[in-house]
């Protein structure tokens, strides 16, 4: 076709990226937008490796062309990321927007890439020549940044299977649909044999980027939640110096004053 | 229910529910060249030059020089020009226009040009205007007396922002020179008779050299009101100069960024209460107007006339002025300049109430205008007023006193709840003496032979129901079926002119004299003869006429009544609140057709609440719009305001079609006041004065109390 | 270099532009699928959705390429069904139509709902609604019409 490659097999595909300098199109939702003048597309959707949900021992294993509306009819997909995606848009954009589109257009307001972030998600990274499992914060640098070298195209995202069960997620936008988020939060909390495991906190659409602070999180491992109580208000401070924002839809003081709500009302659901 | 309020098919139902009808980007293009705006992308600059590319056979470069007669529109004045003069006034205005058959080419040409400019200094700030494009000012009694012995006086500023229409359609015009040598102008429009004078200016070809046609219009609100006659002038301009149809749609960030809107104001209210009442009111009104007057003065006379809002205050100053400032000019939006003057009132009232310990409800009520009080203009309320029993039903329905009561007590916790009422007017038809001596309007029955009736007038349907409500006048007083009586599209070329789609008048007015044509039809009405009636306007005998130097009189025959409620709950952790009920009663007279009356209820409500809450638009230091597009500029979704309750009360107006006043506006006007006063509660009940009042707003006031 | 092959309401085509095309801007201009309206070319409004293989899409966000080997059907198509007579029928009852420029959007919106669920609570229309803007009507009428079809048009989804 006219400026356009349709791939049926991910190995098709690889090549097409290979000798081209086509555009991975999987959703669009995000790419009509702009829809660059001279572009040339390859076409993601009928490429059956992309497409599917499946769960190993270690990982949910959601395919990069996956759409929103398909993985909150899946079973396997965790509540928290189904929480997440519900919120976005509306039916149209769901049904189109996916989640290896999520992560390649760059926006810090991408809602699923803010619980990636929060649930130490990892992307399988295809080429014609290798593959490999890269973290999500080393494929998502920041707003229009990737991770990504020439050729390279995102496969799946791999979700943890445990340690997902308490989390916290909002999306702060204006209004109830088909809303750009002004901050999003996503927490995932863990706690064994009464002792913090896991504090995760992860901040999108304030600052231009996806944040994440693990050192401050560190503050809170290995305590319980009255001890971690006693340091809340040091790590909350911790967090109000080095959490970024910038004047967007929404300005400066408000993203960090909802982001610090956000995260102390995190807490204070599981007992911190 | 009157028999005549009872619901029907609409007439436009068919083609519109199916897609069939045809707006204004459906003509096929074939034969049809595609304009595409150069725009100024500076807010205050000479022109130097424009350097353009070489154009292919076939594509036209349009500007100010192709302009056959004056480089003007005729709105209301004549200064805003069909594309710029030497100079640029916003960022957005008109430089030229490119044309051609390539849609794809058109655009890279229009990229392609480069403008020169040399850079003026842009006045942006409306508190420092250097030009008044408007200003008005009366009042009645003593103002200086009254706040020299008031026991406490009151002096508050209330501040709006831009209200952007965002009608699903953008803009859109075309024009085709026909064979005859007239110039035929159509497009999404409000009011054809607009464009064709302006158009007949432009071109200079006299009545016999234009006409002009609205289309199916995907929504006005107003926003279609004037500027339909620049984008028509443009166009027509275009068509003269290449010889050719020529349309000109515009995208969704060009019509945000460039197209008028709503004004924003600073409303400064000082009140003198003495006794435990309202004596005095010194109103002060400052509306930016944009870079040029288009129909701000009108829009501002609306504004000081309702200044007053509901209440009957013995001694009132009102002083308005619409500026000049180098961003887009703004212009009519439903409502017209009372949101913004209502919101300042009712606030203002409510602030008062609260000061003096007294529930603003009762408050409002010992100070609302009884039939025979004086309007602000010393102009009569000649019909009851039925805001109390209005009141008591809308208590009835959302037991609004009972629940001022409870979320009146501090709360804390995450989700804070509140409730807020507002009271207003909205005056149909036309400011003061417009209807009377300027707009006359006329309106025709032509009688075909088989007996069916076409209703000949210059009205719109944008939306609201016109060609269903006029033949359903019509038909109802021949005691025709609905289906023998028929109202088309207007076409300049075959309607008389009825006057504007606007100030909610065209069932109030026109709809008036339909019942009168089709009265006199009847009286002669002869089976298997063609016949035609005209009917003009005149005031009715009970009007006080008005003086438009004195700014005297009534400016307004009937008042159509909103009691608006709004109960709300605020997420303190983020902002973001969610309105839990929206309720709304409104007297418009008797409905015409309850459906379609509701529908206007329900949507300008909100719309209101939009304006109030989501729907900020604003520029930057460069004047420049950011919020031109819809992930931007925020507008209510299905899911906003679920719980949207209207009801009708019904006034009925003895001069109206079988007992109907205006209706369009009114659901708008009250929804800024209700929506800040039960933010307000929410928030502990420290005095708010802006809309929009956003998330972030709430979030920042949150902190404030806190420090 | 094959061209773009789909079913548009119902008959087999081929489009031979180019595959970045927006589908809103092939099916207004090469087929003049013209129900389909423009609102905003972003994504946000809703006025230009269609249904791409029984989904609902909004077509300024779908390239020409991404409709190979599927089926696309607009209300030029979907108007000739009885599930069409059923919702013109509950839109007119309520009179949910006001401009009418995001009524082809809402009607194909409503399909794509009631094909999933054939009796949805009044918070299923809406959120089904949520990404067709309507600026006329307040939404009232427009979830009444839908919930009013589901109800009359028993069995028809």
């Amino acid at each position: 076709m006219v400026n356009g490659y349709t791939a049926s097999s991910l190995k098709e595909a690889l090549t097409i990226l290979a000798e081209t300098n086509a555009v991975p199109y999987a959703g669009g939702t995000d790419l009509m937008l702009e829809n660059r003048p001279g572009v040339k597309y390859l076409f993601l959707k009928k490429i059956p490796e992309l497409r599917s949900i499946t769960a190993d021992e270690r990982y949910i294993r959601i395919g990069a062309a996956v759409t929103f509306t398909e993985a909150l009819a899946s079973p396997l997909v965790p509540p928290l990321m189904k929480e997440a995606v519900s919120h976005i848009a509306a039916p149209a954009i769901r049904n189109a927007g996916t989640f290896g589109g999520n992560i390649g257009n760059g926006s810090d307001k991408a809602d699923t890439v803010v619980v990636e972030f929060a649930a130490d998600a990892k992307a399988r990274i295809v080429s014609k020549e290798k593959e490999r499992i890269a973290d999500i914060d080393k494929v998502f640098l920041s707003r229009k940044h990737l991770g990504l070298s020439d050729g390279e195209l995102i496969a799946e995202i791999l979700l943890p299977r445990k340690g997902l069960e308490r989390y916290a997620y909002t999306k702060v936008g204006g209004r109830q649909s088909q809303a750009v988020s002004f901050v999003s939060f996503a927490g995932v909390f863990g706690l064994e044999n009464g002792r913090i495991t896991n504090a995760a906190a992860a901040f999108g659409a304030a600052g231009d980027a996806v944040q994440r602070y693990r050192d401050i999180e560190k503050s809170l491992i290995g305590k319980t939640p009255d001890e971690a109580k006693k340091v809340k208000a040091d790590y909350l401070r911790a967090y109000e110096e080095r959490i970024l924002v910038n004047q967007s839809r929404v300005g400066p003081e408000y993203q960090r004053i909802v982001c610090l709500n956000l995260l102390n009302d995190f807490l204070s659901r599981f007992g911190v | 229910m009157d028999k005549i309020s009872h619901s029907v098919m609409k007439k436009d139902h068919a083609p519109k529910v199916s897609g069939r009808s045809v707006y204004v980007s459906d003509y096929p293009p074939e034969g049809v060249l595609c304009g595409k705006m150069l725009r100024s992308t500076v807010a205050r600059a000479r022109i130097l030059d424009v350097d353009a590319p070489p154009l292919p056979d076939g594509y036209f470069y349009v500007d100010a020089r192709d302009v056959p007669e004056e480089n003007a529109v005729e709105i209301v004045l004549y200064d805003t020009p069909v594309f710029c003069r030497e100079t640029v006034e916003y960022i957005g205005e008109p430089i030229a226009m490119l044309c051609g058959p390539d849609e794809k080419t058109v655009e890279r040409l229009r990229d392609e040009c480069r403008v020169r400019y040399e850079q003026l200094e842009p006045v942006l700030d409306p508190n420092r205007a250097q030009e008044t494009f408007f200003e008005y000012k009366f009042g009645h009694g003593d103002v200086e007396k009254a706040f020299a012995e008031a026991d406490k006086i009151f002096d508050e500023t209330f501040e709006t922002g831009y209200h952007e229409h965002a009608y699903l359609e953008t803009q859109g015009m075309m024009a085709e020179p026909e064979e005859n040598g007239r110039m035929f102008v159509h497009g999404s429009a409000q009011n054809a008779y607009y464009i064709h004078d302006a158009v007949k200016r432009v071109l200079g070809c006299g009545d016999g050299g234009v006409h002009a046609l609205q289309d199916v219009t995907g929504g006005g609100f107003g926003g279609k009101e004037e500027y339909p006659s620049i984008l028509g002038c443009q166009v027509a301009v275009a068509a003269h100069k290449c010889g050719k149809p020529v349309r000109c749609v515009l995208d969704r960030r060009e019509d945000m960024q460039c197209t008028s809107k709503r004004h924003p104001s600073v409303c400064c209210y000082r009140a003198a209460v003495k006794d435990g009442r309202v004596t005095a009111l010194d109103v002060d009104v400052l509306f930016n107007a944009g870079a040029y007057s288009t129909l701000s003065g009108l829009v501002l006379q609306r504004a000081v006339f309702m200044a007053e809002g509901v209440y009957s205050i013995p001694h009132i100053r009102v002083h308005g002025r619409a500026v000049k400032t180098n961003t887009t000019p703004c212009g009519a939006y439903r409502g017209f300049g009372a949101p913004q003057v209502f919101f300042a009132v009712e606030t203002l009232m409510n602030h008062i109430a609260r000061d003096l310990g007294v529930d603003p409800l009762v408050f409002k009520a010992a100070h609302l205008a009884r039939q025979g009080d004086l309007t602000a203009t010393c102009g009569r309320y000649h019909f009851p007023i039925p805001l109390p029993a209005m009141i008591e039903k809308i208590d009835r329905a959302c037991g609004y006193r009972k629940k001022a009561v409870s979320y009146g007590q501090p709360q804390s916790g995450r989700y804070r709840r509140g409730i807020g009422l507002s009271l207003c007017s909205h005056g149909g038809g036309l400011n003061g003496a417009t209807e009377n001596e300027l707009t006359k309007s006329v309106v025709r029955l032509h009688k075909n032979a088989d007996g069916t009736v076409e209703v000949l007038a210059a009205n719109g349907e944008i939306g609201q129901g016109l060609r269903t409500t006029f033949p359903k006048i019509v038909a109802e007083t021949l005691g025709l079926p609905l289906d023998k009586v028929f109202y088309d599209h207007p076409d300049t070329a075959r309607v008389p002119n009825s006057g504007p789609t606007a100030g909610s008048r065209s069932i109030l007015i026109a709809g008036e004299l339909l019942r009168r044509a089709a009265v006199k039809l009847r009286e002669q009405w002869a089976d298997g003869q063609e016949q035609e009636v005209e009917e003009h306007y005149h005031d009715p005998d009970f009007l006080i006429p008005f003086d438009m130097e004195k700014m005297e009189g009534d400016a307004y025959p009937a008042y159509s009544w909103s009691v608006s409620v709004i109960e709300l709950e605020v997420d303190t952790l983020t902002g973001i609140s969610k309105v839990l009920g929206a309720y709304g009663i409104f007297d418009v007279g008797t409905p015409i057709d309850r459906n379609i009356v509701m529908g206007q209820m329900e949507g300008g409500f909100l719309q209101g609440i939009g304006f109030a809450s989501m729907e900020k638009m604003a520029y930057d230091r460069n004047g420049f719009i950011r919020n031109n597009n819809f992930a931007d500029y925020l507008i209510p979704t299905a899911k906003d305001v679920p719980n949207l309750k209207t009801m009708l009360h019904v006034e009925s107006y003895p001069f109206g079609p079988y007992g109907a006043k205006g209706a369009g506006e009114l659901p708008l006007v009250g929804a800024p006041a209700a929506y800040l006063a039960a933010m307000e509660q929410a928030l502990g009940g420290r005095p708010l004065h802006h809309v929009p009042f956003t998330a972030e707003d709430t979030i920042l006031a949150l902190a404030k109390e806190e420090r | 270099m094959a061209d773009i092959r789909f079913v548009l309401n119902g008959k087999e085509t081929e489009y031979h532009g180019s595959a970045t095309e927006r589908l809103l801007d092939v099916l207004r201009n090469q087929y003049r699928c013209t129900s389909i309206k423009c609102g905003c070319r972003e994504g946000e409004c809703g006025a230009c959705a269609v249904l791409i293989d029984g989904i609902l899409h909004n077509s300024c966000c779908v390239a020409a390429g991404a409709v190979d080997g599927s089926s696309v059907v607009t209300l030029e198509g979907y108007r000739e069904t009885a599930r069409f007579a059923a919702l013109e029928k509950a839109f007119a009852a309520v009179s949910a139509v006001q401009c009418g420029f995001c009524t082809p959007g809402m009607i194909l919106a409503a399909e794509a709902l009631l094909s999933k669920n054939p009796h949805p609570s009044e918070d299923e229309i809406r959120e089904g609604l949520s990404g067709n803007f309507c600026r006329c009507t307040g939404y009232n009428a427009i979830v009444n019409a839908v919930s009013g079809a589901a109800k009359e048009g028993n069995g028809l989804w």
